[in-house]
């Protein structure tokens, strides 16, 4: 695959420390799209090894709009199916330039260790120095080690050493749309966290064409449907809790986006600083950064104040679990003592909802954001959900974002992969892969 | 398997690819130069015959006697900065595949006698001729009255003038004077600590930096143009007598042009003064240039460091067989020395890219160093390694793979450990100049097993 | 003309980074592009955008704009020594300083894709 692409598939033996790599053909490509589509293919190929595979989509790292996606394919402990989970900010951008577009993690390795891949060569680093550390020690040992601060790193704390079915993959130091216990494969894996750096570079087929047709859609999503919106709290309240501005505001410091993405899908806040303070602040873990919506407004549905509620989501991150099922089980037992959850979180356990939509992460909220997409009745918001998150998952778009911009249309997906491979994808094969990748 | 895709702008030098910076850009015919010379340099690695002016070698003037493969010495001794490595981008991208790089150890063994021409470019003079000491400036002397030729910029050209400086004393070579000297310091309007140097009681100041345009004096063999750009960064005006030729002077200033003086002393110390001059010794030549032909930016100041390689070479030299010592690696254990190459390289490129726009920097001798410099050294091999890669064979001097890895392994440690320290805000000078040295040494062991690979896969 | 930056304004995406980076290279990548959004205190939430310019750098931090001249000695510190400006005289070395996408029919092309307008372009000395 010549092109939007760095032509390797990445497979790693964890257990006989073995690192083979295989090329991406253009049939698969031509056969499976990219993204769910090669992930699944390649989860079937490899199934005997347990494997979890990494990924991103043709489009992820462009300058397609909202082009971050990166995804992890594997067996969820929570279903024993195979599911997928989406990882945005800037890590779907940064495996994408690692020079590997897909990565193949078979096997146990005997102690613990680190993926470490960078600019088309792949380490299996020594992790037992880290081992036991939490998801933010683990970050900032992983960049400190390696001398870089722009290290993207997927990665598990305690909650995915200790097997527990709510462990989630973070990213670096924040949440991620593993709803599925990744983060538990991660720990039986002894697979402490991947780190990505990579500074390679996509060929485009049609370049001007593909860069032209990026501006017009920019232009068309500028005046959009979301314009004058932004940050987690305004999608709270598109998703009914009209107050969410309100209750969050004290504490928001700034919104921020995943790579080219155009909607600030995240909100910075500041805990234990000045949330007004502009300057670089002394305090080295001011606050956090909140990405998953559904979490936020399972805790503030649950009756928490803004500031606890961002208390549990930081704890969450550190401890590396699924806030979304931790919100869920306060929920439950009613419990609102932010020490007291942090404490019970080495034993908590289900049973928490399994999400709805068949393979795609519930952290996408399952309904239109501030267009309606034509899609009225909300009987109907599931099919047009797991559709839409399907598209978003073949082609490495932001799976939040696809649900507020309907300029981003499958048509539209289906010219820009053509322009930017040189291959020709038709709208009945991509009927085909979303049937694939759904059933 | 289709090969690894990495920025094409590693280097600001390669710039030839873009029409649309506004930067100036090499136009075709300049353009054309490479090829021209790159045609020459394989058709006579392929046992083709050529002569001056004829067929391929039109580039070059008219003389009745065949063109052979120069072997070029290229100083990456003690003292040099980074500048050397646009000759390596000069001699890489017009295919002159024959190049030995060489420390002061190196030259004070000798090794200049199996060389047809060696050339030198920026950096400390002082340190640089401390380095090489009496013993090398007796080597250098020897190869060029033995017919050598010696081409230099800047610092390189600073070296053979006279001087009674100590260290610069043992290199009185031609009786060439410094224009740029003034007994005060002059008043500087930027770049502090570029703009002067000490030497001795005076001072050697530095009028202007980037481009600035010069005018040939259509002497032989540097005919057919008239005016032409070069960068000039701390390289000396001159002033000659009649032993030695005047090539081009400097003719005026660019909007490219800064200043670090003020204008009228900046015209008074270069306008009309000799910018490159050629001087015989015994039977070789030296070529001396004040600003830096060798600059990957500028074609036809390369154009004229080629012309004067092949023209002024030394006539006669007997080729030199594969040493005993030198080994070839294929298959298997040649990938596992590039992948181990690259593995190293990556790392501490991902570190030095992070240190870019660090606001600190070092002084190492006379000269101020920055993090962006060590990116220069590791992207000069980065973008070797993918042809490297494609190679079926390398060749190497026994053992060099393994020194070669290991000093790539040190180079990243010692980067990581800078990254720390910088993050810590502790002192870094005493692991920076580490740090160049090795980066030095790495980007030298690495560019002669490359350069000899080539040789090996004609 | 250069370009100007409202550090509040941006969110941090690094369209106008890879933007650029088209511009230098023809190509998707981010090593050759002369605006950076810095983002190297992620837990902090600092982060700002640095644009590589001809004679200076644009440094657009969340609490202002600071255009420093590449080069250009500084007044003397309080402690008497004088410094270059940044410290560092040749700020991101390898990257081509903005030529505000000279020859690009698009204008400058960070300008036009950030998704905030963040970016814009402004008369010197605005």
């Amino acid at each position: 695959m010549d092109y939007l692409s760095s032509n390797k598939i990445l497979i790693v033996d964890l257990e006989t420390g073995q690192i083979s790599e295989d090329d991406l053909d253009d049939e698969l490509v031509g056969r499976k799209i990219g993204g769910v589509g090669i992930t699944s293919s390649l989860y079937q190929t490899h199934k005997d090894k347990e494997p979890i595979v990494l990924g991103t989509g043709l489009l992820t790292g462009t300058m397609f709009p909202a082009s971050a996606l990166g995804v992890v394919s594997a067996k969820s402990p929570r279903t024993g199916n195979l599911a997928h989970a989406p990882f945005t900010l800037k890590a779907g951008m940064e495996l994408k330039y690692t020079g590997f577009d897909y990565v193949v993690i078979l096997g146990r390795s005997p102690k613990p260790v680190f993926l470490w891949l960078h600019d088309g060569v792949a380490d299996i680093q020594d992790a037992s120095d880290l081992w036991g550390a939490d998801v933010w020690a683990t970050t900032d040992s992983i960049r400190r080690a390696m001398g870089d601060d722009l290290i993207q790193t997927l990665a598990i704390g305690p909650a995915g050493e200790s097997g527990s079915d709510l462990a989630q993959v973070c990213i670096n130091y924040w949440a991620s749309g593993d709803c599925w216990g990744f983060g538990k494969l991660f720990g039986e894996k002894n697979l402490k966290a991947v780190a990505l750096r990579g500074m390679g570079l996509l060929e485009i087929s049609e370049p001007e064409d593909f860069v032209d047709q990026c501006f017009d859609v920019f232009d068309k999503i500028k005046g959009g449907a979301f314009a004058g919106r932004r940050g987690i709290e305004d999608i709270l309240s598109e998703m009914g809790e009209k107050d969410a501005s309100e209750w969050l505001a004290p504490f928001i410091h700034r919104h921020s986006a995943c790579y080219n993405t155009p909607y600030s899908t995240n909100t910075f806040v500041y805990l234990n600083e000045d949330s007004k303070t502009l300057t670089e602040p002394v305090e080295p873990e001011p606050g956090f950064l909140i990405n998953d919506p559904c979490a936020l407004l399972a805790f503030k549905r649950a009756g928490f104040s803004a500031q606890n509620a961002c208390r549990v989501l930081k704890a969450c991150s550190k401890y590396g679990i699924d806030p979304a099922a931790v919100a869920e089980l306060c929920e439950k037992s009613g419990q609102k003592d932010t020490e007291k959850i942090e404490q019970s979180f080495s034993d908590l356990k289900g049973p928490v909802a399994i999400p709805d939509g068949g393979k795609f992460s519930s952290w996408s909220p399952a309904q239109p954001l501030f267009s309606d997409f034509g899609v009225s009745d909300r009987s109907a918001y599931l099919a047009w959900w797991t559709r839409r998150q399907a598209v978003a998952y073949l082609f490495g778009i932001h799976p939040i974002f696809v649900n507020m911009s309907p300029e981003l249309s499958e048509e539209l997906m289906i010219e820009m992969f053509n322009k930017g491979t040189g291959l020709e994808l038709s709208q009945e094969s991509l009927d085909t892969v979303i049937d694939d990748v759904c059933s | 398997m289709c090969a690894a895709k990495w920025s094409k702008r590693g280097f600001r030098g390669d710039r030839e690819h873009s029409s649309r910076t506004g930067i100036a850009r090499p136009n075709n015919v300049e353009t054309n130069f490479y090829h021209a010379y790159a045609s020459i340099n394989q058709k006579l690695a392929q046992g083709g015959k050529i002569r001056y002016g004829e067929d391929e070698a039109s580039v070059l003037p008219r003389a009745p006697r065949p063109l052979r493969i120069p072997r070029i010495g290229l100083y990456t001794g003690s003292g040099t900065s980074h500048s050397w490595l646009w000759f390596v981008e000069l001699f890489d991208r017009m295919l002159f595949h024959d190049i030995v790089f060489l420390n002061e150890d190196m030259v004070k063994d000798g090794a200049l006698k199996n060389l047809d021409v060696f050339a030198m470019s920026g950096g400390d003079t002082i340190r640089i001729a401390e380095g090489l000491d009496t013993k090398g400036a007796a080597e250098l002397e020897a190869f060029i009255r033995k017919g050598g030729l010696y081409v230099a910029s800047c610092a390189g050209a600073y070296l053979p003038l006279k001087s009674s400086k100590q260290y610069l004393d043992r290199f009185n070579f031609v009786d060439i004077k410094i224009a740029n000297l003034s007994k005060t310091r002059p008043e500087i309007k930027r770049l502090a600590s570029k703009a002067t140097t000490a030497y001795g009681c005076d001072y050697v100041y530095h009028a202007v930096r980037e481009d600035v345009l010069l005018r040939l004096t259509g002497r032989s063999p540097f005919t057919g143009v008239s005016t032409f750009l070069a960068p000039l960064y701390g390289g000396p005006s001159m002033i000659t007598d009649n032993t030695s030729e005047v090539l081009a002077y400097y003719a005026g200033f660019t909007d490219k042009t800064q200043f670090l003086v003020n204008e009228s002393l900046a015209q008074k110390t270069l306008i009309g003064r000799v910018a490159a001059a050629k001087t015989g010794m015994g039977d070789g030549n030296l070529y001396l240039f004040g600003p830096h032909f060798e600059h990957p930016h500028f074609p036809m100041a390369n154009h004229l460091v080629a012309t004067a390689i092949f023209w002024d070479m030394k006539k006669d030299r007997e080729n030199r067989e594969i040493s005993e010592d030198e080994i070839i690696l294929e298959g298997a254990a040649k990938d596992k020395l590039v992948r181990d190459i690259k593995r190293e390289i990556s790392n501490a490129r991902i570190v030095s890219v992070g240190l870019e726009a660090v606001p600190i920097q070092w002084s190492i001798g006379c000269k101020i160093y920055e993090p962006e410099k060590i990116r220069v050294f590791l992207e000069a091999i980065w973008k070797r390694i993918d042809n490297l890669e494609r190679l079926r064979r390398i060749r190497l001097q026994n053992k060099a793979d393994e020194q070669l890895v290991d000093c790539a392994c040190k180079v990243k440690r010692i980067l990581r450990e800078l990254k720390a320290r910088i993050d810590d805000c502790l002192e870094t000078q005493d692991i920076a100049s580490d740090l160049f040295d090795s980066l030095r040494r790495l980007t030298m062991g690495f560019l002669q097993i490359y350069f000899n690979s080539f040789r090996c896969n004609i | 003309m250069r370009i100007d930056v409202d550090a509040l304004k941006c969110i941090g995406c690094m369209a106008c980074e890879m933007a650029c980076g088209y511009h230098r290279d023809d190509a998707f990548a981010l090593l050759s592009s002369c605006i950076v959004v810095y983002r190297a205190r992620e837990k902090k939430d600092y982060f700002g955008v640095v644009i590589k310019e001809e004679e200076s750098l644009t440094i657009a931090r969340p609490e202002g704009l600071e255009i420093k001249r590449i080069g250009v000695a500084e007044e003397p510190d309080p402690a008497g020594q004088k410094k270059e400006a940044d410290a560092s005289a040749k700020p991101m070395l390898l990257r081509e300083p903005c030529d505000l996408c000279n020859g690009m029919k698009y204008g400058p092309m960070c300008v036009k894709i950030c998704p905030v307008d963040a970016i814009s372009l402004v008369e010197e000395g605005e």
